[in-house]
């Protein structure tokens, strides 16, 4: 039982961090029908730029007041990132056949991946994220289930961000656009929305959580990679896909499932193919199957013509 | 001009229907585009099916050619149950051109009656690399049969154009060209005329005589009326997803309820297409 | 969509580039052609100069009369100015009718131009001050800048279609002969330049007489020749392939990085059949060639070869084929219910979950089947008969070595993809991939078996990148997980982008590129990675149908271009009376 519970606290953490990622797919997706395949890589800025933002200004400091001006770093360089990816790659591309956006995001990510690991000082292997009071340090422990510290604050983020979004989609003009501009984007435009304002607006807001999630990532493991996105961008997808891309509550609701699906693979598939040498292709083979058989989600998305 | 005669001796001998739709109905979740329409296809005939636009002609076709599986009914090609997949129904012997044009558009006009060829050829990979005898013989005759149906249509000269730069009116006459190459049965023509001017109406109108003179059963959907009626030998008229009336075209021209249907209150909703 | 904005956009660029052509050009118009003529002199008289005064900058370009590399390549930009001006006007008029000769000298002055700007400053950085650099390449900077303003105000005129040029059959043929043997000649010399400054330099102006050759129109031409001797061309390039290895004097050095080359475009060409033909995107194309490849090293006589038998190398070959055929049936299955993006999302994860596989199967997460991530190590040489590919062998005087006689393997095995791809491409097959990449359910209406097809381009493709894999295996000597990521099929993916979707040609062009730089050009190998990511987007952006252009894929990319559309249509009119004549 305590095995079960404690397979389900880190499956549930894994899952804060894959939907918040995972936000970001589905808020793109949602408006423009672009599956931004370099929003991994977004992720992976948002890590490094947190850690640029203490080693530049805090080195050596431990104390918890840093870490929202680490996220805020964290924002600011993924949204830069997202925002300039948007205008210069994928905006010249709206209306060309499906392949050129797909190839250009895996020209981006591929570039950003280099980038980061040729220009980060020493990003050539892992860099230790810095550990921070109150969020990192000796694990909590309930009832014989460890609970990682970094662990609560990921949970926390995810509730914090998904209600944040909620509220911004449901209760603002730019939300309200936003939810026109996905409906019928033509019509959107004729009602005077600025539709390439919204479209920034979403990457820029994918990214936001993405940043964030990037923190939690550092967190979680001490360390950050220039390799780290593309497994956590793929398996968010993954999640997006799971919740039907495109719906938000989805994204979020997709994460949590994948990540306690994942956890409790490791833990609970016996014999060779268990363990965690194989938990990524279960995940790979959950991915394929929810594509093949329920493109449309768990919660449902709807069916827009993907040919 | 002889491009269609062959399919006259494949028709069967005894006089049966061609096409026997019964019952077909189509609903998507709660709104019935289709209700229980049944509709006799006879060899050797042109049916016209007419309706204002939103009474459900298209997806009708659609439900025919197995682009959708309809909700219930059953539709007999040549005595036999059509299953509900595209290519299935195009083997069994009954092809279709598009209301809003279709064309592969950067192809040639004869390589897409070559491709209209496709189900009736056979030549398959190996065949393809090593390019023996009888993959020469087949492409031959694929091309020659192409060029011929062209001509039978009257693009003979244009074999060489891309779809996409063709006239409006060549374009529509080069999908009957294509859904041709299949060897067809039955020929489903999704408004051949829309859009087109008077002159290209008519021969319009002479080319689908043509096709029915060669042996072929011929179902037009169109809004025309006049092309219609002096195109027809019975007409077929849906309102609302159901047969409001059926018969000669002189019949469904005086029937009060189709002046009616036409006049009154006509869904004014653009038919979604295939 | 901006695509209206896009337009207005291009248009007033155009307009600008035009008008500040012509602003410079202005002024020296009335004597703008003697100009170009001096200009081209004085290049070349400077070639003839010492341009440094060390000689340890770019070879050596320090002795008088006696040019180094870099100045011979400017002695033939000066030859090419002095042609194309006398095409402008002159004896070669006629010739200039046909040829845009105005346009084509601005590209060769200011390429020039850029190119002695940049070695002057090259020989400055290297060897530590501007004092270095003597005369003659100021004089030859001088020459280039007199070129580029004589261009300047000549007047571009339209110039004729090619597709209406009728040379005599045998002057086309010799003018194809000529431009292979110039590849061949050409190949061996790049391969033999050691500095890597002067590679890229070499390369650099290649690519620099290339496009002016392209904007002249030549290479249009070059096309249409192509096309109507294509048997002459395919002779011709094979005997190029063939002789390769014989201008290379038994130096592995370079044959390795050809065999290199050669694996990964025959795999790139597979891929190309799915991507370019039936217009599928495959992003774990790798694990075909990884199947094919664990499939040749589990039966060789490697000491730690996992199964025991040991059939004949061709068994083999044609083991791994179908092995990696069965995959590609299995990955391709997913094509009944999706496409396009999530398609491929989904052969992505394909891939990955064979690397992972490849990497768990070490008999301890798994049955023991690869070793690991320690991979199948000291796989043997191949001997096929009592032809050991090990040795080094004497053919007419030439010793020809281990890399040399993989190369003939392969050289092989990529004839038989090519023709392959050339023969689905132009069939009944090859015509219902078109229909479905232009209009899926218009083909499934026409009767076209989509699925069927679909599957077979997986299938297809995936057995011949599994035929390269098990001759790649005994190549590469070892067999591990981490040579078939993700990344590996994202670079075949940007070969076959960069090069042209759907052709021959391009695939081949964009697989060299890719293969050969990082190789030859260490201080960018590093950077190697970073270029291409920034390469496929910048292609997706500006050129989608990559260097050798499909016509009818360029025409997919470009729906709106009324112009290019009519030029196909008028291409296929013309192939037509020729065939008929």
């Amino acid at each position: 039982m305590t095995d079960l519970l404690q397979q389900l606290v880190n499956g549930l953490t894994l899952g804060s961090l894959y939907a918040l990622i995972a936000v970001g797919y589905t808020v793109v997706y949602g408006i423009v029908q672009l599956i931004n395949f370099a929003h991994g890589e977004v992720f992976m800025i948002g890590a490094f730029g947190a850690l640029a933002t203490w080693t530049l200004l805090f080195q050596g400091t431990t104390a918890l007041w840093v870490l929202p001006i680490m996220i805020l770093g964290a924002v600011v360089a993924s949204v830069t990132v997202a925002v300039v990816m948007e205008r210069i790659a994928y905006r010249p591309l709206r209306g060309a056949p499906r392949l050129a956006p797909l190839i250009t995001a895996i020209g981006i990510s591929v570039a950003l991946q280099e980038a980061v690991r040729l220009f980060y000082p020493g990003a050539k292997s892992k860099i230790p994220f810095p550990q921070i009071d109150v969020v990192t340090g000796p694990a909590l422990s309930f009832a014989g289930v460890t609970v990682q510290r970094a662990a609560v604050f990921t949970v926390g983020a995810l509730l914090m961000s998904a209600a944040l979004l909620w509220w911004f989609v449901n209760h603002t003009r730019t939300g309200h656009g936003m939810q026109a501009v996905s409906e019928d984007k033509d019509t959107a435009r004729l009602m005077g929305v600025n539709v390439d304002r919204i479209i920034v607006i979403a990457f820029a807001l994918g990214a936001f959580l993405a940043a964030i999630a990037g923190v939690a990532q550092g967190l979680l493991n001490a360390n950050v990679d220039f390799r780290m996105g593309f497994l956590a961008g793929l398996k968010a997808f993954t999640a997006a896909v799971l919740g039907g891309i495109g719906n938000i509550q989805g994204a979020v609701v997709g994460g949590l499932v994948l990540g306690v699906a994942e956890a409790l693979a490791v833990g609970f598939i016996p014999g060779q193919f268990g363990g965690s040498a194989w938990k990524d292709v279960w995940a790979f083979a959950l991915l394929i199957i929810v594509l093949v058989f329920r493109p449309q989600g768990i919660l449902g998305a709807r069916v827009v013509d993907r040919a | 001009m002889t491009a269609v005669d062959e399919t006259i001796r494949t028709d069967r001998p005894d006089d049966g229907p061609v096409l026997e739709a019964t019952g077909v109905t189509m609903r998507f979740g709660g709104l019935t585009a289709v209700n229980n329409v049944g509709m006799t296809v006879r060899p050797g005939e042109i049916l016209g099916l007419i309706g204002p636009n939103g009474a459900g002609k298209t997806t009708f076709f659609n439900c025919l050619t197995g682009m959708y599986k309809p909700t219930e009914g059953r539709v007999r090609l040549l005595g036999n149950d059509l299953p509900p997949k595209p290519r299935a129904v195009v083997m069994a012997g009954m092809a279709r051109t598009f209301q809003n044009i279709r064309l592969f558009g950067n192809m040639t006009a004869l390589e897409n009656v070559m491709v209209g060829r496709y189900c009736r050829t056979s030549s398959m990979a190996l065949t393809s690399i090593l390019r023996g005898p009888k993959f020469r013989r087949e492409e031959r005759e694929t091309r020659a049969r192409a060029q011929e149906l062209l001509e039978f249509v009257g693009l003979g000269k244009s074999s060489e154009h891309l779809a996409r730069n063709m006239p409006y009116g060549d374009q529509r006459r080069l999908e009957i060209a294509r859904a041709l190459a299949t060897e067809p049965k039955l020929l489903l023509l999704d408004e051949p005329t829309a859009g087109m001017n008077p002159r290209e109406t008519q021969q319009a109108s002479d080319l689908i005589f043509r096709i029915r003179d060669s042996g072929l059963a011929v179902v037009v959907i169109e809004h025309d009326m006049r092309f219609i009626f002096n195109l027809c030998d019975r007409v077929l008229c849906l309102v609302n997803g159901q047969v409001l009336v059926e018969g000669t075209p002189g019949e469904v021209q005086s029937d009060p309820r189709v002046i009616e249907a036409y006049i009154g209150g006509a869904a004014d909703d653009e038919e979604g297409d295939a | 969509m901006s695509t209206s904005t896009d337009i207005e956009t291009t248009y007033a660029d155009d307009a600008e580039k035009v008008s500040l052509w012509d602003r410079i050009g202005r002024p020296v118009a009335p004597f703008a052609w003697p100009m170009v003529l001096a200009g081209a002199v004085i290049l070349a008289a400077g070639c003839f100069l010492s341009w440094s005064y060390t000689d340890e900058v770019l070879g050596d370009l320090s002795i008088d009369f006696y040019p180094g590399a870099v100045q011979n390549l400017m002695i033939i930009a000066a030859v090419l100015a002095v042609i194309f001006a006398l095409m402008y006007r002159g004896p070669f008029s006629r010739l200039g009718e046909w040829l845009a000769s105005a346009t084509a000298l601005r590209v060769l002055g200011l390429g020039t131009t850029v190119f002695m700007a940049l070695v002057i400053a090259l020989i400055g950085v290297q060897a530590g001050g501007l004092v270095n650099v003597m005369p003659g390449a100021w004089i030859s900077f001088v020459g280039a800048v007199l070129i580029l303003l004589g261009a300047a105000g000549l007047t571009p005129r339209a110039s004729k279609d090619p597709l209406h040029a009728h040379l005599p059959s045998w002057l086309e043929i010799l003018t194809i002969v000529a431009l292979l043997a110039i590849v061949l000649f050409g190949a061996a010399y790049v391969l033999d330049i050691e500095d890597g400054t002067v590679f890229s330099l070499v390369v650099l102006f290649t690519g620099l007489v290339a496009f002016t050759l392209t904007r002249a129109g030549f290479f249009t031409w070059v096309g249409i020749i192509a096309q109507t001797h294509r048997r002459v061309l395919m002779l011709g390039a094979v005997a190029v392939a063939f002789l390769f290895p014989f201008t290379q004097d038994g130096s592995d050095a370079n044959m390795s990085i050809a065999t290199q080359v050669l694996i990964f475009a025959s795999t790139a060409l597979g891929l190309n059949i799915v991507v370019g033909l039936a217009g599928l995107l495959d992003l774990g194309y790798i694990a075909f060639l990884g199947a094919g490849a664990y499939v040749g090293a589990m039966f060789s006589h490697s000491a730690f070869a996992t199964i025991g038998w040991k059939p004949n190398f061709l068994l083999v070959v044609i083991f791994g084929a179908l092995v990696s055929a069965t995959l590609g049936l299995i990955i391709g299955s997913p094509t009944l219910r999706v496409s396009g993006d999530y398609l491929a999302i989904v052969t992505l994860a394909f891939g990955e979950i064979f690397r992972l596989a490849m990497g768990n199967l070490d008999g301890q997460d798994g049955p023991r089947l690869t070793n690991g991530p320690n991979g199948i190590p000291a796989i043997p040489d191949l001997e096929i008969g009592s032809f050991n590919f090990g040795e080094t062998h004497e053919v007419f005087g030439i010793t020809l070595g281990r890399f040399a006689n993989y190369y003939f393997l392969l050289l092989v095995v990529a004839a038989i993809i090519i023709t392959v791809f050339t023969r689905l491409n132009n069939s009944r097959i090859g015509r219902g991939w078109i229909a479905i990449r232009e209009d899926e359910k218009a083909a499934e209406a026409m009767g076209v078996n989509t699925f069927g097809l679909k599957l077979f381009a997986f299938a297809g493709g995936a057995f011949l990148a599994g035929m390269a894999g098990t001759i790649k295996a005994h190549h590469d000597v070892s067999v591990t997980p981490d040579q078939y990521i993700f990344l590996e099929s994202a670079f075949l993916l940007a070969a076959v982008v960069l090069g042209g979707m759907g052709t021959v040609a391009g695939v081949l062009i964009g697989a060299t590129i890719l293969k050969l730089m990082p190789e030859k050009l260490r201080f960018v190998a590093d950077y190697r990675l970073l270029i291409f990511g920034l390469l496929l987007v910048l292609m997706m952006r500006f050129r989608p149908e990559g260097l050798v252009a499909s016509k009818r894929r360029q025409l997919e990319f470009h729906e709106e271009d009324e112009e290019l559309a009519d030029r196909v249509e008028e291409v296929h009119l013309v192939e037509e009376q020729e065939a008929k004549a």
